[in-house]
């Protein structure tokens, strides 16, 4: 290609029509993207090595701030990894009250997708829409953890506290009404809106091929075609005693991944109620002291976030810090495939592509 | 794991079985120079590099190459050292495209040599980042608290 007629051109760190700190370099030729490379890293505050200084009991808040938008799975998964580690069997309890709040979690953090994506094509109505559902989950896990973002609910062995009295109800009520606002009023605002079809029909597809050289995984894999969840495929916590399906698309494109979220959210509600219904008594936190030592092993622990397959490599010797923590983000490798994707399309689908991959730069940049 | 005798059957000797449990799989080679033709063999069962661990036993480093795939839950990982004196490995980038950023990162925190990556660079960190901070002879002091990347004096 010649390079004589293109514009280089710097977006981001800061602008508003980022995600986070991500910041693309385009290198624009009238309104076509000839070539688009990435750049990470601005929000990098060294977790892993955060991670060697601290006691095992006291790396939860550095977890919350991984994935800001997800920071019960990011709990869940640490406190799964130290568990496998440390042989702690933790109670019947405490196993389903993490996938409820897990999938809570996950119904937040689509919404927050979903908001933010309305936003970025121009539909300021969705996201204020979007948000004021999430505030009805968000008032329900200040109620159980006391915090909102960062909920530091989940601690080694179980959680910090039990479900307060009655909140039972307050979630199958929110429930029935995010179930209906989904079924009903996003279709009206979003998968039906002639302007939004027009906007994400057809941009940016991602085929099979790319998904496997990228190392893809998640809603965004799922919406080009390829079935794998691993909430089905090793299945962890309760997800093997509860019945939900795996929503797939196979077009790749932006409205594909739009969907698969959207769809997402409805299995989550599934799973939830199924939770409630056969959350059984009992004690919810097995009795672990505060430092613990695990002997030398590594351990490996793989669960599907909301943003894909997010994984922890914990190496241990024998003392009460981890020897080595590595965090294997999903966005991270969605981000990398923009530079294959991002290429001969107009700069004004750029943003709409980026927003479908929804990155959470606290965890790309860890 | 039907691989696992595959490639016990191609690398007599050089490679080393430590755990084979029906999802997980850990091998280890004692020579780096085997690497690339390894992940040849890996890639016929393997699609994705899903992640590269690097642990820092000064003065020795151990490689971790997590490989997974999209039909099922199987894991391999591959143990590779590297020395402190030959602190080089060959990129398995053109292999698993997805090890591109994976080494980036295990350059830029470690300091390791990826002979023939097309792109090796700093990606987390400022490219004048002092030093390599997973390293545990890394000191974390005033000097890199108050680092801003900029010359100024105030």
């Amino acid at each position: 290609m010649e390079k004589e007629n293109s514009i280089r051109l710097n977006i981001g760190p800061v602008h508003p029509a980022m995600h986070g700190v991500l910041k693309l370099i385009l290198d624009v030729k009238g309104d076509t993207i000839i070539k688009a490379q990435t750049e990470i890293g601005f929000l990098h505050r060294a977790s892993e090595k955060i991670a060697e200084m601290r006691y095992f009991a006291n790396y939860y808040p550095i977890m919350d701030k991984l994935d800001y938008v997800s920071a019960l799975n990011m709990e869940i998964l640490y406190a799964s990894v130290v568990e496998k580690a440390a042989n702690i069997e933790i109670p019947k309890r405490a196993v389903y009250i993490r996938t409820i709040m897990a999938e809570i979690q996950r119904i937040m953090s689509h919404l927050v997708f979903i908001g933010s994506f309305g936003e970025d094509i121009g539909n300021m109505t969705g996201f204020i829409w979007a948000l004021r559902e999430r505030e009805l989950l968000m008032n329900i896990v200040e109620k159980i953890s006391g915090g909102r973002l960062a909920p530091m609910y989940i601690c080694n062995g179980g959680m910090f506290y039990d479900f307060p009295q009655g909140i039972e109800e307050d979630i199958l009520k929110a429930l029935s009404t995010i179930e209906n606002k989904v079924n009903h009023e996003y279709n009206a605002m979003f998968t039906k809106n002639q302007i939004f079809l027009s906007r994400t029909k057809g941009v940016g597809i991602l085929t099979k091929d790319m998904v496997i050289k990228y190392g893809i995984t998640g809603p965004i894999a799922r919406a080009s075609g390829i079935n794998r969840d691993l909430r089905k495929v090793s299945p962890y916590l309760a997800y093997d005693k509860v019945d939900f399906d795996i929503p797939i698309e196979n077009d790749g494109d932006t409205y594909s991944r739009f969907v698969v979220r959207t769809r997402e959210i409805l299995e989550s509600i599934k799973i939830i109620r199924q939770c409630i219904k056969d959350l059984p008594p009992g004690p919810y936190k097995a009795a672990v002291p505060w430092i613990i030592r695990i002997p030398k092993k590594d351990t490996l622990v793989k669960q599907e976030s909301p943003r894909g397959e997010m994984g922890v490599f914990l190496v241990t010797d024998g003392g009460d810090k981890p020897y080595r923590l590595k965090l294997r983000s999903p966005t991270f490798f969605a981000i990398h495939a923009l530079e294959g994707l991002l290429v001969n399309i107009r700069v004004a689908d750029a943003f709409v592509i980026v927003a479908s991959m929804d990155p959470v730069m606290g965890e790309v940049d860890r | 794991m039907a691989t696992l005798d595959k490639l016990k059957n191609g690398f007599k000797g050089d490679l080393e079985v430590l755990t084979d449990e029906p999802s997980l799989s850990v091998i280890s080679i004692k020579n780096k120079k085997l690497l690339k033709k390894l992940a040849w063999q890996i890639k016929e069962e393997f699609d994705i590099l899903y992640s590269l661990a690097v642990v820092d036993y000064s003065p020795n480093f151990e490689l971790n190459y997590i490989f997974s795939n999209y039909k099922n839950a199987d894991i391999l990982i591959l143990k590779v050292n590297i020395t402190e004196k030959d602190f080089a490995i060959d990129s398995i980038t053109d292999i698993f495209s997805s090890a591109n950023w994976e080494e980036r990162e295990a350059y830029d925190l470690f300091g390791i040599k990826f002979n023939g990556h097309p792109d090796l660079r700093r990606i987390l960190l400022p490219e004048d980042w002092p030093g390599h901070p997973l390293r545990k002879d890394f000191k974390v002091d005033d000097e890199i608290r108050n680092w801003t990347g900029l010359d100024l004096k105030f």
